[in-house]
């Protein structure tokens, strides 16, 4: 690829990273790449290339060299600070309250070990079934929230060394990125660890435990009783396959598949009927009750945000399944595998 | 660029810096700020002092930011042309390949595949660009400048600042994939 084709590559990465930017001008960019597309085979892997680099190049490593820099400042700003009475009585009324607190939480630790950690108030949000909730947190992360899922926050997390957060059921995450300050989502057995990526974790009681990255790395490791096993590391279309015997890495060809319920899909891919029922029962609001455990029965479909009825209908056939509903509970009866 | 746009946009982080917001900008501006500062003035300490300066001011005086990022990089622009002006002295031309930076540490390409950390070693090859490549790429990538304000803060044309980011990105697409179609 030249000079001239990675001109108009970025003008496309770039518009289509900057989802805020005019539709128009996204595709218009998104034409261009097609036409380009099919003047070759090769460019789609060009375009992979690209798409690669773009997305690897999109944070800083760490690093500490500011910090050797800023400590030659840090003296001067405290020179300062005579000069500034009011900012004076400031600093000294900190000094003076972080030492109390200090000495406070000492004894306190000595004595009440366990209250001390749940001083910080947690903000819970939901979503109940049948509706897929967007979640904003302090520090401008954006969590679209499936249904029949929970995600609570410290109160104080935008000021936290490190952004908690704690999620049940199936949420996507788009973080805002802050190498600084690393996001960590505990979720049933595993925890996730990130700088600013977005991706998608599944964790929903009773079932293995899934996260998939769509951009930027993800630490993924397993918590149980908080001992944390060894992190593996998830780059975009990979995910991270977690059950209570190990935890695994597998990619994926389409990360986007992961993320497709934020737009009302649903795919299921050699899913469980079990788990099938259970995603039908979140999605609308629904119980099903079915007369028998279709173990080890696995079910490959895909919907575009249609009613209860087409699914069922979808289902019938393929599971030749016969099904009646009654308000908001649907009896399925017979059924074979294929 | 995207989500760059909005870091430190935040609007409420404007006069009253305490201690700790404070030494977050400063962690945020450094890398490009510290690169920015010595392309200006040629000289890695004097780039140190103005960055400085451009620091303690806005703590001393408690000035109102709106948008600290393009502010930081015009204090740094005007702090560098005074500094021009003071010294009187013509600045010693050091060639690109002569400023501190880190030496290719991560040429043979087999060594690159058994490194894990890609975001590390592709900083490590933007970091060996010429100086001003790397700058703009670090001004585009990481501060989420846009091209227009890339040539402004530079003094060159759109059109070159175009040209840097596309070569450098050829440069790493040659550097690692040609080489290591494994690599991923």
């Amino acid at each position: 690829m030249d000079q001239e084709n990675w001109k108009f590559v970025i003008a496309y990465l770039a518009a289509k990273e900057n989802n805020s930017g005019d539709v128009q001008e996204i595709e218009r960019q998104e034409k261009k790449i097609q036409e380009w597309l099919s003047k070759d085979p090769g460019h789609q892997q060009e375009l992979e290339q690209a798409l690669w680099l773009w997305e690897n190049t999109s944070v800083l490593p760490e690093n500490e060299q500011w910090r050797e820099s800023f400590s030659t400042i840090q003296a001067s700003l405290i020179q300062e600070v005579p000069q500034k009475t009011i900012k004076f009585k400031f600093w000294l009324a900190a000094v003076a309250a972080i030492a109390a607190i200090t000495l406070f939480s000492l004894f306190y630790k000595v004595q009440q070990p366990v209250l001390q950690q749940t001083s910080i108030a947690w903000i819970t949000k939901s979503a109940s079934s049948g509706k897929i909730i967007n979640v904003i947190l302090p520090d401008s992360t954006q969590i679209w929230l499936n249904s029949g899922s929970s995600i609570s926050y410290p109160e104080n997390l935008r000021h936290a060394d490190l952004r908690t957060v704690r999620l049940k059921g199936e949420a996507f995450f788009k973080v805002k990125r802050d190498p600084a300050h690393p996001f960590v989502v505990y979720s049933l057995n595993i925890q996730t660890r990130v700088l600013g990526t977005s991706f998608n974790i599944r964790a929903w009681q009773g079932h293995q435990t899934e996260v998939t990255v769509l951009t930027g790395k993800v630490a993924v490791s397993r918590d149980s009783a908080g001992i944390q096993s060894a992190a593996i590391h998830l780059l975009p279309n990979q995910k991270a396959i977690a059950n209570p015997a190990k935890l695994q890495l597998e990619n994926v060809e389409d990360g986007r598949t992961a993320t497709s319920w934020t737009e009302g899909k649903m795919v299921f891919d050699q899913l469980p009927v079990k788990e099938v029922f259970e995603a039908l029962e979140r999605k609308y609001a629904v119980k099903v009750i079915a007369d028998q455990s279709f173990k080890d029965c696995k079910l490959t479909a895909k919907f575009n945000n249609v009613s209860l009825n087409e699914v069922l209908q979808t289902i019938q056939l393929s599971l030749d399944i016969h099904y009646t509903i009654n308000k908001q509970t649907i009896y399925i009866k017979g059924g074979k595998c294929n | 660029m995207g989500e760059n746009n909005t870091v430190g946009f935040n609007g409420d982080l404007v006069n009253n810096f305490d201690g700790k917001a404070f030494e977050d900008l400063y962690r945020r501006m450094y890398p490009t700020l510290k690169k920015y500062a010595i392309y200006l003035v040629k000289d890695v300490e004097e780039a140190q002092l103005i960055l400085n300066d451009v620091f303690i001011a806005i703590w001393k005086n408690e000035t109102r930011i709106s948008n600290e990022k393009a502010y930081l990089f015009r204090a740094v622009k005007n702090a560098s042309t005074n500094y021009h002006k003071v010294s009187r002295i013509s600045f010693l031309h050091i060639e690109e390949e002569e400023l501190p930076g880190i030496r290719d540490e991560t040429a043979d390409p087999a060594q690159l595949y058994l490194n894990k950390d890609r975001n590390r070693i592709l900083y490590k090859l933007i970091d060996q660009m010429p100086e001003r490549r790397r700058l703009v790429f670090y001004l585009y990538r990481i501060d989420g400048f846009s091209y227009k304000e890339i040539a402004a803060l530079l003094d060159i044309s759109v059109r070159t600042v175009e040209d840097h980011l596309a070569r450098g990105f050829l440069f790493l697409q040659e550097k690692i994939l040609k080489n290591e179609s494994e690599f991923r």
